[in-house]
């Protein structure tokens, strides 16, 4: 076996884009016929960068997302994550967070964090242990036997992050994930977000409505236009980082969201 | 002084009853025909326990076999309907509207299928049972969020993993409120028949008696009735404590909320 290893070690290096997507082209059955909601979607995230993706509602940022968690199937194109093709979801490479409501509401906090490695079947002690980890890792230490109903969205949306990263993937991807708290819990979850990104050195892609969000989170933001999806603009964020939050009082944070700003409201 | 709680209130209201039941008759504002007092229904019921006990055990055989059928047909067709959308637009609509028919009108023709004994009865409580935990069935996988399915998948779950491990447990609390219903109704199912057309059960006891005028019989067996479906609801009531204690967890004291700041603390 060591040999194999050694005679192959493309195998061992990391690739060094996490995530690969090439001339990716989307089109469904509607009722009135097929509809293009993907087109002519290229882009490239270095292993260890976050990418946050904005762009206006039905723009296919969604279908992307699954499509890059291997949930949904492109019409045309290639992904690749972590250097080979996703067919089909593969958690040991990619973790999604979904916006809410996906922590199953039957299991503890600890439970829902070790759901990905009861279905690997790993053994009681191990997954139990590296959920308590991830917990720890979220901040959330102590709150594993609670049932998603006794905590609050913030704390919810750390499970689901927890979750997410349990298996260790290379890559997270996050569907508008803090889009249902409130502006306060936004804030800190973005901030606790870049603490835990610094921690694991992920690759994440992110999707928001909120394009201070964004520019606060990302070190680039990929703009998309309306239907059919396709990328617009590819705005790098190079604020320093850690960022902080009077970052965002910064002239360099309002010219960045407002150029942004302008690209998607130009999309018809 | 503080207010009684709902649940003394509540005995209390129910000792009212009895000590009404005892007296009215007493008082003579009811004929013992129409209203026999509580303790000669009582002391007629302990005379005659032998024959009741009989009575009992063959209507709660026929409940058990029923309940098994009813439960166990219902949430297996429940299942296959509500899982599969092409028969679930086709059947679903049917369904619904047998559930509205009066099944009891075909209690003639099982008779006739399967004779006057416990077959007959456990026939159609069963099919009278079967409707509304098939229905709630299909309802509780039918409105499963989405977003669990597409949360397991994504953590790689096979179709049995989702089965056992997302759909089951999330179609739980609604298929228990069928059982409930369903339960409630086979034990309706089981009495009706009985006193229709039979001759044994609790159900045949209340016909026969009532028949000859025996009034402390037909209320001793009524308190029998009554007994068994207090007693199947306090059982569905435990069961749903136990298995939905994700529900309730933390809800019934406030204390949790007081170890929050003392857990963040230890942090």
């Amino acid at each position: 076996m060591q040999h194999v290893a050694q005679l192959n070690p493309a195998v061992e290096a990391a690739p060094a884009a996490a995530v690969e997507v090439r001339d990716l082209g989307h089109i469904y059955a509607g009722r009135d016929g097929p509809v293009p909601a993907l087109s002519d979607i290229s882009l490239t995230v270095p292993t260890g960068r976050f990418v946050v993706i904005v762009g206006p509602s039905g723009c296919g940022k969604t279908s992307l997302l699954m499509m890059l968690a291997g949930l949904r199937t492109q019409t045309s194109g290639t992904i690749m994550i972590d250097g080979r093709p996703i067919a089909t979801p593969d958690p040991s490479r990619v973790g999604v967070v979904f916006q809410e409501a996906s922590l199953f509401p039957w299991l503890t906090a600890v439970e829902n964090v070790e759901f990905p490695l009861v279905l690997k079947h790993a053994p009681r002690d191990e997954r139990r242990g590296r959920a308590e980890a991830m917990l720890n890792l979220v901040g959330l230490s102590g709150f594993g036997g609670r049932y998603p109903h006794e905590l609050s969205g913030g704390m919810k949306q750390r499970v689901s992050i927890a979750r997410g990263l349990v298996q260790d993937p290379p890559v997270l991807l996050m569907d508008e994930p803090f889009a249902a708290l409130d502006e306060q819990t936004r804030m800190t979850m973005g901030h606790e977000l870049l603490r835990i990104w610094s921690q694991t050195s992920k690759t994440v892609v992110f999707i928001t409505h909120s394009l201070t969000e964004a520019v606060y989170l990302a070190d680039e933001v990929l703009v998309m236009s309306a239907r059919p999806g396709r990328i617009l603009d590819r705005v790098p964020i190079d604020l320093p980082r850690p960022r902080t939050y009077k970052m965002m009082a910064t002239d360099v944070f309002g010219a960045l969201r407002e150029r942004i700003w302008q690209q998607i409201r130009s999309t018809p | 002084m503080t207010r009684p709680s709902p649940r003394t209130v509540r005995r209390l209201i129910g000792l009212m009853l009895l000590v009404a039941w005892e007296a009215t008759p007493r008082l003579g504002l009811l004929p013992e025909l129409f209203l026999p007092p509580l303790s000669k229904t009582l002391a007629v019921l302990w005379s005659d326990r032998s024959l009741y006990g009989a009575a009992l055990l063959v209507t709660l055989y026929e409940v058990a076999v029923a309940m098994l059928i009813a439960c166990g047909v219902g949430i297996l067709a429940g299942a296959i309907v509500g899982g599969v959308a092409t028969l679930r637009n086709l059947l679903l609509p049917v369904f619904s509207s047998l559930y509205a028919v009066p099944i009891v009108i075909l209690y003639p023709i099982f008779t006739a299928w399967f004779g006057i004994g416990s077959e007959s009865k456990i026939a159609f409580a069963g099919v009278y049972g079967f409707f509304p935990v098939m229905l709630s069935t299909a309802a509780g996988i039918r409105t499963i969020d989405e977003q669990y399915l597409l949360a397991a998948r994504s953590m790689g779950a096979t179709l049995p993993q989702l089965i056992a491990r997302v759909i089951i447990p999330a179609s739980i609390p609604t298929v228990l409120a069928g059982l409930r219903l369903g339960g409630a109704l086979t034990i309706i199912g089981v009495v009706v028949s009985e006193m229709l057309t039979s001759a044994s059960g609790i159900g045949y006891l209340v016909t026969m008696n009532r028949t000859i005028l025996d009034s402390p019989r037909v209320f001793a067996a009524i308190i029998v009735v009554l007994v068994m479906s207090v007693a199947f609801d306090i059982l569905v009531r435990t069961i749903e404590r136990r298995t939905l204690v994700w529900q309730t967890a933390g809800r019934r004291t406030s204390s949790a909320d007081a170890a929050v700041p003392a857990r963040l603390a230890t942090a």
